[in-house]
Parts: structure tokens; sequence; C-alpha cells
């Protein structure tokens, strides 16, 4: 079922959570919502849920009205950053509970709500902790256990709020790709609240990035991430070095050919610490900055060095494959020179965008 | 552990023999205390009962006059106590699941039974509803009877006891926030539903408990019960207005026969409680800490 959300605002006295945020989620898709805290994410997943009454704006769900739709009677399975699993109920009960509470005339018979609860239970791996209350489960069991209630009506939409942000990393990581399987099982329309921009990155077909109860980017996770569209997107996405003023003019003049620097008066130019390359030697005709080795981080895939350009003193971070790292053989304290591979550069409106390939130089 | 350094770990958890006699000394004061203001008078209810003999103890209890004090106590606690339990979770739920204008409002109203004197209360029933009251009046023409009457002390208990169940809900309910609740309505489940299948089974010990603080404190009222009632023997006196009377008449054994049931309901109710404590996790008795100075 698809969600349209059209000119969504929504105000908390004088905060503005949201603001005139519209949005297609496709039938069938996996999106994510993607933002800081108080960008407006959870409030919006709640006004797409009915727990919360927009100040303005309208929800259709499948095509039709549901802004004044109560909560209950929209067909939709919601996922709590907490659980929030009945205490007092049997893990049983508890996926039971949707099926229990349904008007009699659509209500499942005894046999056939055991037969399904049998089934949720088995598919997110639970079949034999049917008997236990909630308080003897761990946090991730607990949260397979909400997922499972949830799907339990057979929802026509699938809302979770944050729902791995209170486990430990290894867990987390288990239950999102685990998350996406079942998705891509069942086919049903979800929207995931994080702040985890490696979780909506990894297991989202679409990423809309929030920020003060704005859309800052909705696209591929490819695609937000190579062309983020404004410099809020690029930091949001990952570590970023930023780098200001005349230094990046000069570049910008070396590429073209023709001087940027004064129709964009003061740019901001980002790089991730990957696409900084290292070097002990200059190649010919390369412009390069000098910095020192401050620290090295050597644990995990990826080596992380964080540098120190000499003479403005100011701290860069760069990130270096193992092998790279291991040719270069660097000892804080030692001088290297950097540049970038690619840079794309802001101007003070964060509107317009460029991107300089390898070779632009410095 | 912020020990000095030059005395051994061993030494600091020992307490020295000053200490230890201090510490002995308070525990025998306080045991002391508890003797002489508590428990001795208790016993003393009970030796004072039964001081001519059961036969004449358990004589003074089946008078007409106590019997009828009994189940006119019996009849208001169990007019009372239901009702405080419909609003206390009444307002509890508001308060706790709720935003509206005037809540603190409510909050401050649900306190002022604790505040005010039970006195106080009785006679702001009578000033209302008494013959010569704003409604008096009224009421005579339509021959009902509030003050000097049944309907009188019922609504000075029910008055009284108010706060108990709300005030024992509502922090809890507030413990436990409403995602349950949330969850329950997105599942499809109606108010109703809600209530009986997720909210009721959540704070049934902690209504419990209230209730039975309601209801010992509606067994036990004395002074709004007092200037509502018109102390009629047989009619309007409830257990506690027959004790004072016996005692007044001078009746003394019979006062405190009529006293040792109060007393055994306290004792009831004590055990109950502790019974809920032990068993439901509210208000559990904080557990012994270790020794540290």
């Amino acid at each position: 079922m698809s969600i349209q959300i059209k000119n969504i605002s929504k105000q908390f006295g004088s905060f503005t959570a949201l603001s005139d945020v519209s949005m297609t989620i496709e039938a069938g898709e996996l999106v994510a919502l993607l933002g800081p805290s108080g960008s407006g994410k959870t409030t919006l997943l709640r006004i797409i849920a009915g727990l919360e009454a927009p100040d303005g704006g309208s929800i259709l769900l499948h095509g039709e009205q549901a802004t004044r739709q109560s909560a209950s009677r929209r067909g939709i399975g919601f996922v709590f950053q907490h659980y929030a699993l009945f205490r007092h109920m049997t893990i049983f009960e508890n996926v039971a509970f949707g099926l229990r509470v349904q008007a009699a005339a659509n209500k499942p018979s005894r046999a056939e709500i055991r037969e399904r609860v049998q089934e949720l239970l088995k598919l997110v791996q639970l079949d034999s902790f049917a008997k236990m209350y909630p308080e003897q489960l761990s946090g991730g069991q607990r949260q397979r256990v909400a997922l499972a209630r949830a799907l339990a009506v057979r929802p026509k939409v699938l809302l979770l709020d944050e729902p791995f942000s209170a486990l430990d990393a290894k867990v987390r990581k288990e239950l999102r790709d685990w998350l996406r399987r079942i998705h891509d099982e069942l086919h049903v329309t979800t929207v995931l609240v994080t702040h985890d921009q490696e979780e909506a990155l990894e297991v989202a077909d679409t990423v809309a990035i929030l920020d003060h109860g704005k859309v800052e980017q909705i696209g591929t996770p490819q695609a937000v991430y190579d062309h983020p569209a404004s410099p809020f997107v690029y930091d949001f996405l990952g570590d970023v070095n930023l780098f200001h003023g005349r230094l990046l003019a000069e570049l910008s003049l070396d590429k073209r050919g023709n001087n940027i620097a004064e129709r964009v008066e003061s740019v901001i130019g980002f790089v991730r610490p990957h696409e900084l390359e290292l070097s002990r030697d200059l190649p010919e005709g390369q412009k390069a900055v000098l910095a020192s080795v401050v620290r090295i981080h050597a644990a995990g895939p990826h080596v992380r060095l964080e540098l120190r350009i000499t003479g403005n003193g100011r701290p860069v971070a760069a990130e270096l494959n193992r092998r790279r790292y291991e040719q270069l053989a660097l000892t804080p304290g030692e001088f290297v020179f950097v540049w970038p591979q690619s840079i794309r550069l802001f101007d003070n409106a964060g509107a317009s965008s460029l991107l300089i390939d390898q070779g632009g130089g410095i | 552990m912020s020990g000095r350094s030059n005395v051994p770990s061993s030494a600091i958890l020992q307490p020295t023999v000053p200490q230890r006699m201090g510490r002995v000394a308070l525990i025998l004061l306080a045991l002391l205390f508890l003797g002489g203001f508590l428990i001795l008078p208790v016993v003393a209810v009970f030796a004072q009962a039964l001081s001519q003999g059961w036969k004449l103890y358990f004589e003074s209890i089946r008078q007409e006059d106590v019997l009828s004090a009994l189940r006119l106590t019996a009849l208001v606690a169990s007019i009372a106590v239901p009702l405080n339990v419909v609003f206390g979770i009444a307002a509890s739920w508001a308060i706790t699941r709720f935003d509206f204008h005037g809540k603190s409002l409510l909050i401050t109203l649900i306190d002022i039974p604790l505040s005010v004197s039970p006195v106080v209360a009785g006679m702001m029933y009578v000033e209302v509803f008494g013959l010569h009251g704003w409604l008096g009046p009224w009421l005579q023409e339509h021959n009902l009877h509030v003050i000097f009457a049944v309907p009188g002390i019922v609504l000075a208990t029910v008055f009284v006891t108010f706060p108990f169940v709300a005030r024992e809900l509502i922090p809890f309910m507030q413990a436990q926030g409403s995602d349950e609740e949330t969850a329950a309505v997105v599942l499809g489940a109606n108010g109703w539903s809600v209530f009986w299948r997720v909210t009721l089974p959540n704070i049934k010990w902690a209504l419990l408990y209230g209730t039975i603080l309601a209801a010992s404190r509606s067994i036990g009222e004395f002074g709004a019960v007092s200037v509502v009632s018109g102390h009629i023997r047989g009619q309007t006196t409830t257990l506690p207005l027959e004790v004072e009377m016996l005692y007044n008449e001078y009746s003394f054994t019979a006062a405190f026969a009529a006293a040792s049931l109060l007393t055994l309901a306290a004792i009831v109710t004590l055990v109950i409680k502790k019974m809920i404590e032990v068993t439901s996790g509210v208000h559990p008795v904080p557990e012994e800490e270790e020794v540290e100075s």
C-alpha cells in the first residue's frame, strides 16, 4: 500500500516539528526517515500511524484520505523503540493480541489464531519462547516479538520507530539484516525511522533525510551518499573534512580555468576521509598541503589517521585501506603530503555544488 | 570506598567498639518506643476487652447496638470503597494518559481531603445538606434525609477517602508510561479493550493496595462521620462512634470489645497490605545494603 504525505506541518508550542513536508512512498518500498534528534522524523512517523494529528496537510493511504482516521483503523503495524510488549502476557499472547481484539465479524477462530501466532513466532525464530514472559527475553528477542506482534494483523504498512537503537551494536546489525530479509519475503510497505546513517543506507531502498522539520533530500542510498544535495546531508551521511576560504577559491580556479572565486564569494569544500590521498613524496605537478600525523587508529578493516595541517593547525581525518597504510608505514609525528581525490563545494546558501575529480589539485 | 590509607580494609568494614555500642543503644531506643507507643496500647485494648472474661466479651459484641453499628460500618465501606475505586482509576487514567486544561487543578483537588481536617469536612456537608443549609429546604420538601442519616455518613466517608486510590495509582501509572496502551490501540483495540486487557492487569496490585488503604480508612473514620451522623443509636452510629458512646457511658468493657473489632480490622489490613507488597513488588522493601563506611 502506498503512502502519500502531502504538505504536513506540525507545531509543538513554539517548536516547529514539521513544516510543509511532502513525500510519496510506493507500495512495497522500504523507506528510511533519517535525521538527527529534533528533525521531526518520529513526529512524521507518528502522524502516518495516526498517533499524532497534523496541524495541516493530509495523509493518503493507498490513495485514500486517512488524515482523520483513528490509529486503530489504519491497518498499520508499529514497532516501538522500547518494544512496548505487554508485560503481563506471555509471548504467545502478545503476538495474538491484535487478532483477539478484532471486531467479532472478522475475528479469527481460536485455531486460526494459534496457527497464525505459531507461524509468526517461527518467522522470528522464537517458536520455543511462546510460554515465556517479555522480561525473560533479551532486548533483541523482545524486539523480534514486537515485530511478530505488529505483523500478526497483516498490516498494509509497517512503521518502525528507532527499533534497534536500544540494542548493542552486534545485535543491531543482525536485526537490521534480518529486517531486510523479512521485508523481501513479505513485501509490506515499510517506513523505518533512524538517526543511524549506516543503518539507513544499508537497509532502505529509499532514504529521506530530514532536518529541522524539512526534507533535505530523498533518493536511493547511493544517490544521497554520492550526490548530497546540501552541506547538511553531506555532513550527516558520514565523516567529512571541511575546508573554508581562500584555499578553495584557488581550487575552483584550477579546475575550471575561470575564476569561480569571484562569483562564489565564500565556499565550503567537503572531502570524505577516504577521498584524501596521502604520500610521503609529492608527485610531479600535484598541489598538496603538508600535514603531521597526530594519531593512528589501526584496528579494523580501514585505518583512520588524525592529521594536523602545518601552518593553520587544522585537524583533518583521513582513511586508508590496509594495503596503502602498510605501503606508507607512517608513524605519529611524521609529516605527509595530503590532497583530495575529489571535493564537493557549496556556497554559503548551500545551493550550488560542483565536483572536482581526481587531478584537480590544490 | 574512602577509607584512610593507613587503615587496613578489613578494619573499615568492622565497626569499632564505641560504634557498636552506639548501634545497640539506638536499636534499644527504637524498640522501647515501638513497644511503649504501639504494641503496648494494642495489647491493652485486647486486655481491657477481655478483662471480664470471654463470655462477657462476646456478649458485649453481640449487643444489638454494636451489631447494628458493625452493619452500618460495613454498608458505608461497601459503598464508599467501590466509588473511590472508580473515581481513582478514572482520575489517574485522565491525569497520566491525557493532557488537558485544569490538570494541575485536578491533582490539587484530589489532595484536599488530606489537608482538610475531617471535622471541617463534616461541617461542610452540614452547611450544604443540613436542615438550615443551602439545599436543606429543598431536601426537606422532597422528604430526603442526608444529614443525620446514612447518605450523609456515606458522603463524608467518600470525601475523606477520596485520594487514597488515585494517589496510589498516579505515580505508578506515570512510571509505567503509556507505550503499551499505544501499542494496543495501533493493534486495533478499542478503549474498553485497552483498559481491560492492558491497563487494568498492569495496575492491579497498585489498585488493590490503594483499595485496602481506602477500606481501612473508611472503616475507621471518626471525625467527619461524627459531625454528620447525629449519633442515633442503632441507626446512624458507625463502629468508631459506638466505641466513643460506650466509652462516654463508662461501659469500658463494651467499649473496648467494640474497639478490639476495629483493631482486628486494622491488623487484617496490615497483613493483606504486606502480602501485596511481597507478592507484587508494589512498594518493595528496600534490599539490605552492603555495609560500607
